[in-house]
């Protein structure tokens, strides 16, 4: 069976976060092994708990969150670009417990064994 | 880790001060060449500013992240390329920061581009 991994290096209120989710739950759908997202750049901002979108925005995190839950799905998180932007799962205590807090040495992991990484 | 190796390719578009984005995609060159994997980068559009001499992120408090460049060879980084065109558009001479560049025109820079299993571009 062929594998796929995504990195979201875009910002939850980015229409690419619409995107990739549409993406990544079709492709689950259809069957295809999604082995892991990773979560870079201001794409970290997904796994922010106190992050609150307007109700009438789309809420990127309760989508995750049921990705997450229906189909196991691994959500990697890079911590640097976290703490860079002040999310913290030692201080603040910020991060989704959905999202496995992990460093880049993951997305190496993920691209050497995935047949396909796709960025948003 | 599995021992299959890909080669990654990692755009660089932006100019280095205005975002992280230079720092970003050259924290994933580091791990990668320190993983035993080939990358290399490409420099293009306002990405190509990465290159030129004589910049001083410190003017602007932000961390002089060009000068690791300098680093590539021990990371086993030895592919550098730069849009030829790009450089034209900006005026810009082929003088770099680091030497081993390698300046392509747009076909041989596709070309080169599209040889490797993976792309990611910041």
């Amino acid at each position: 069976m062929k594998k796929l991994a995504v990195i979201i290096t875009t910002p939850p209120y980015s229409n690419l976060s619409v995107t990739a989710l549409d993406y990544i739950e079709t492709a689950l759908k259809s069957g295809i092994e999604l082995i892991g997202v990773f979560f870079y750049q201001d794409g970290v901002l997904h796994a922010d708990v106190n992050t609150q979108i307007a109700s009438d925005e789309f809420q990127a995190l309760a989508y995750w969150k049921k990705l997450h839950k229906e189909y196991l799905l691994p959500l990697h998180l890079c911590i640097t670009a976290a703490e860079k932007r002040g999310m913290s799962d030692e201080h603040n205590k910020n991060i989704h417990p959905a999202f496995t807090v992990s460093g880049l040495g993951e997305l190496v992991e993920l691209s050497t064994k995935a047949d396909r990484l796709v960025q948003f | 880790m599995n021992n299959t190796s890909k080669s990654l390719a990692i755009i660089n578009a932006k100019a280095p001060y205005s975002s992280t984005a230079g720092k970003d995609a050259l924290d994933i060159a580091l791990i990668f060449g320190s993983f035993e994997q080939t990358v290399s980068l490409f420099f293009q559009g306002e990405g190509v500013w990465q290159l030129i001499r004589k910049q001083d992120g410190s003017i602007i408090s932000v961390k002089d992240y060009l000068k690791t460049f300098a680093a590539f060879e021990f990371y086993d980084i030895k592919n550098v390329y730069v849009c030829q065109s790009s450089l034209k558009e900006r005026n810009l001479s082929e003088s770099f920061h680091i030497d081993n560049i390698k300046v392509l025109n747009q076909q041989d820079f596709a070309t080169e581009l599209t040889s490797h299993h993976l792309i990611l571009r910041f």
